[in-house]
């Protein structure tokens, strides 16, 4: 399968900030979930993988094309949408459609028409009398209907209602159908995330900390409550991400489950009360929290 | 709904419509010929229009002015009209388009050749006339002056081109500050309210300048042109589309036409004190308010019940328009310079003058323009 | 530098900042047609009137082109839309100059053909023109310099700045032409004398607005990525 995107030792960096050694790539017809704070790098990394922003060192390969020298031809296969982007507030939806349809020989009018319908949307009016949801849409509508082969969204669904939150989800849910169609999304939101991604990337502190399958995630960690005392050599256990304890009582935090490890913590004097699957939330937390490489 | 009541054919495909405006233009353009030749035979013009005859009669400044009020009004009203019917089929650019292929390089094309011609003829004249017009008597003493100053440029009679091309810029501008909705607004009051307050809008224009308003041939705008003719593009524009609303005009034609007929009456008894530089009084200026509205609103209600259908003369005629309107000017001259030292009686003069440039005219589209890529341009 | 550029969507681009800039544009060539409409009327007051008005039009026109196509744009955050498009930092270069050529130079070239005509068609003393058009040739220099700072520098202080100051130089530049002898005497007189000093300050106005011009597309147009 042809990689949807490849970057390789990517650095980039700002006066006070600097996207360090990132290593990744996206199989066509994955959707990859990038997870961060604010000010992990997220939308840096977005950047590069546009070609809008240039990188320090290292490479940047999307559909084939190199990046930046390519941009131009690139951006007519990704469809990308930013936090920090908007449209034009004295124009209307119907003004940015005709323009979207004169760059983007595939876009799909038919498409366009049902999101607008989805959305709610009313296209002659001009967008200074949107709401914030309304313009998140309407910006998502026009990186949908030009029908990319790459989406790379940056955090689509901050500051939007439930609601519109819920129509947005739903709308990329129909997007990933397509199983030629590359996305990637940023969020620090991790809900979203888990609902939609194939794979995780854990973005921090510009540094790529940890990116596998979502299930291999979700497999690989665990939450495990025990009793007993903690004994001083578990902390150098690799498997381990966080040992916290109340009394008795041990939380501790699983990288790499296996099913001989209640045994181990049994003979090192741990007794196991509880094996819970974790959240991709908590997985991240804990991840940060750990300081690296999961 | 009868014909006339839908403004023109009721339910009648648009071109019937188009048919209507075409075949005004053409009218229009019939009576700037006879306008311009009948100056020759005006007793009031007779010290300021260089092709002046001895022979003049006050009849022709009877009917000459009133042509005068409603011709070139109604011009303007049937260019507004097709402007907007150009923008709704290509839109504001295919407009602008429109505008430079067939008006502004016509202009730019024609001017210095009308001018040259013009000139040429008036030359001739003054030298070779034996009973020259004052004007023209004076315009030989100038040019027999050794250092004689240039005179400014002007647009001459292709001044209509230069205002489409402004009226072109304000559509664009008004279009964009989406003034659009002050026009229908105005439409919406129906067309009495339109016909009432219509002299009222023209008034200031004509108070700005001299009765009767001499054409606007500076280089420069000026406001009073912008003030009488701005208005009826405007309407023009505003009434595509709409032309059902001139239905209720019908029953208002006859008091119209005689309202109109009056005012033109008291205009032309204190036209006899004679022409001045100096501009209208305001009553005067609104008598002319009155005749140019109202006769060019009654034209256009009569254009559209009985010039709406296809007709073949006319419609040659119109497809000539713009070409004869270009050339005519200089040819006319010409003629009226030979015809000047003739013992003719005016009218001879006149219809020779008139007969004789009109053939030219179309003589002159028939080999230089219907068959030939010129017709893009002016055809 | 790779030159290869996308002209449609270049075109689209500047037809884009037409379109947004339409509005303020119509007020100013309405604006304009005022008070070449005010020259017209030839009376004294109408004159100064109208020609103060021709250069708080041209002014003002040149600083909203630039806010228009440029500031707002980064204040708005509509940037990012753009700079997401399938355009090269060349192709948005040249964009942006060819929209500003389009949005401040037509509406400047028939201004400056108005007053041309104004000059010459009028009482007004024909030498007046090689006056006037050192003043225009002030207005466009000013507006080159507004373009190049916009396109540089963020900061929307030093814009306004860059914008005040180029523009207000006019003062001192209607002073020193004053003083120069051979501009001023031929001002006030019905020859158009093209003296050495009036040949080398408008050289020197239109070659640096050409050299900003020039230097700015090529400084944007050299980097392969906007950031």
């Amino acid at each position: 399968m042809m990689a949807a995107f490849a970057v390789s030792g990517l650095c980039k960096r700002y006066p006070h900030f600097a996207l360090q050694e990132v290593t990744l790539s996206l199989t066509e017809g994955e959707v990859m979930g990038l997870v961060g704070v604010n000010g992990a790098g997220k939308t840096t990394l977005l950047r590069l993988l546009t070609g809008i922003a240039a990188a320090d060192a290292g490479s940047v390969e999307v559909l084939g094309h190199r990046l930046p020298q390519a941009q131009v031809t690139a951006k007519r296969e990704i469809g990308f949408a930013s936090e920090d982007m908007r449209l034009y507030r004295s124009q209307s939806l119907d003004w940015h459609i005709a323009m979207m349809r004169r760059i983007y020989p595939g876009w799909d009018d038919a498409y366009a028409a049902s999101l607008v319908h989805r959305f709610d949307l009313r296209p002659q009016q001009t967008l200074g009398g949107y709401s914030h949801g309304q313009r998140v849409k309407a910006l998502l509508l026009l990186c949908l209907a030009r029908r990319p082969r790459l989406l790379l969204l940056d955090e689509p669904t901050t500051g939007l209602d439930p609601v519109a939150r819920a129509e947005v989800l739903e709308a990329l849910a129909d997007v990933l159908r397509d199983e030629r169609r590359s996305v990637l999304f940023s969020s620090h939101n991790s809900h979203d995330v888990e609902q939609l991604a194939d794979r995780i990337a854990f973005l921090h502190g510009g540094r790529l900390i940890a990116h596998a399958d979502k299930e291999r995630f979700l497999d690989d960690w665990r939450r495990l409550l025990c009793l007993g005392s903690v004994p001083p050599a578990l902390s150098s256990w690799p498997e381990l991400a966080q040992v916290r304890h109340a009394g008795s009582q041990v939380e501790v935090k699983v990288r790499r489950w296996s099913e001989d490890l209640p045994a181990r913590l049994s003979a090192a004097g741990l007794s196991v009360q509880r094996v819970d699957p974790m959240s991709l939330e908590d997985i991240f937390v804990t991840s940060v929290r750990a300081g690296g490489v999961a | 709904m009868n014909d006339i009541q839908s403004g023109a054919p009721a339910g009648a495909p648009p071109d019937a419509r188009v048919h209507a405006f075409d075949h005004l233009r053409a009218l229009a353009m019939l009576a700037g010929v006879l306008f311009h030749a009948g100056l020759a035979y005006s007793p009031l013009l007779h010290p300021w229009w260089p092709t002046a005859d001895r022979q003049h009669a006050p009849v022709v400044d009877t009917l000459l002015w009133l042509s005068h009020l409603v011709r070139m009004p109604l011009f303007f009203l049937v260019a507004g009209y097709f402007a907007a019917l150009v923008q709704q089929r290509r839109g504001i650019g295919g407009l602008a388009r429109q505008r430079v292929r067939r008006i502004l390089l016509p202009l730019l094309v024609a001017w210095p050749l009308v001018h040259w011609g013009t000139g040429a003829a008036t030359t001739w004249a003054a030298g070779a006339v034996e009973h020259p017009a004052p004007m023209l008597r004076m315009i030989a003493e100038w040019m027999a002056m050794p250092d004689a100053p240039s005179l400014p440029p002007t647009t001459g009679h292709l001044w209509f081109l230069y205002y489409l091309l402004l009226f072109g810029v304000l559509h664009w501008a008004g279009r964009a500050l989406e003034l659009g909705g002050l026009l229908r607004r105005w439409l919406d009051r129906g067309m009495l309210a339109v016909a009432l307050c219509l002299p009222g809008l023209l008034w200031p224009g004509f108070a700005l300048a001299p009765a009767p308003h001499p054409a606007p041939e500076s280089l420069l705008p000026q406001f009073w042109a912008i003030g009488v003719y701005g208005p009826f593009y405007a309407l023009g524009v505003a009434l595509h589309g709409r032309l059902d609303a001139l239905a209720t005009l019908r029953r208002w034609l006859p008091a119209g036409a005689l309202l109109c007929l009056l005012a033109y009456a008291i205009f032309l008894l204190q036209l006899e004190a004679g022409l001045t530089l100096a501009n209208a009084a305001w009553s005067t200026a609104l008598l002319e308010a009155m005749v140019a509205g109202w006769g060019t609103l009654g034209c256009l209600a009569c254009g559209l019940r009985w010039l709406a259908q296809p007709r073949a003369w006319l419609g040659y005629l119109a497809r000539s328009a713009y070409w004869s309107y270009i050339v005519h000017l200089p040819l006319l001259f010409a003629i009226q310079y030979a015809l000047m030292d003739l013992e003719w009686p005016w009218a001879a003069k006149f219809a020779t003058a008139v007969v004789t440039t009109l053939a030219l005219c179309l003589l002159s589209y028939e080999a230089l323009v219907r068959r030939t890529p010129l017709r893009r341009w002016v055809g | 530098m790779k030159l290869a550029m996308n002209i449609p969507l270049i075109r689209l681009l500047v037809i884009k900042d037409w379109q947004l800039f339409q509005k303020p544009l119509a007020a100013h060539v309405l604006a304009g047609l005022f008070a070449l409409g005010l020259l017209g009327l030839a009376r004294p007051w109408a004159f100064y009137l109208g020609s103060l008005l021709l250069i708080v039009v041209l002014v003002a026109g040149s600083c909203f082109a630039v806010s228009t196509s440029l500031l707002e744009e980064r204040k708005q955050q509509t940037l990012a839309f753009v700079m997401s498009l399938p355009v090269s930092p060349l192709d948005f270069t040249v964009a942006k100059l060819a929209g500003g050529l389009l949005t401040f130079g037509v509406p400047f070239m028939v201004l400056l053909l108005g007053t041309v005509v104004v000059i010459l068609s009028t009482p007004l003393p024909d030498g007046l023109l090689v006056y006037s058009l050192l003043i225009y040739g002030h207005v466009l220099l000013a507006y080159c310099i507004s373009l190049a700072v916009a396109m540089q520098v963020q900061s929307e202080g030093w814009n306004i700045f860059a914008m005040i100051a180029s523009n207000l130089l006019v003062n001192p530049l209607i002073m020193l032409l004053g003083q120069i002898d051979a501009i001023s005497v031929p001002a006030r007189g019905e020859d158009i004398v093209w003296s050495l000093p009036a040949v080398a300050i408008l050289s020197a106005q239109l070659l640096l607005s050409l050299c900003t011009l020039a230097f700015t597309a090529w400084w944007h147009g050299r980097k392969a990525a906007f950031y």
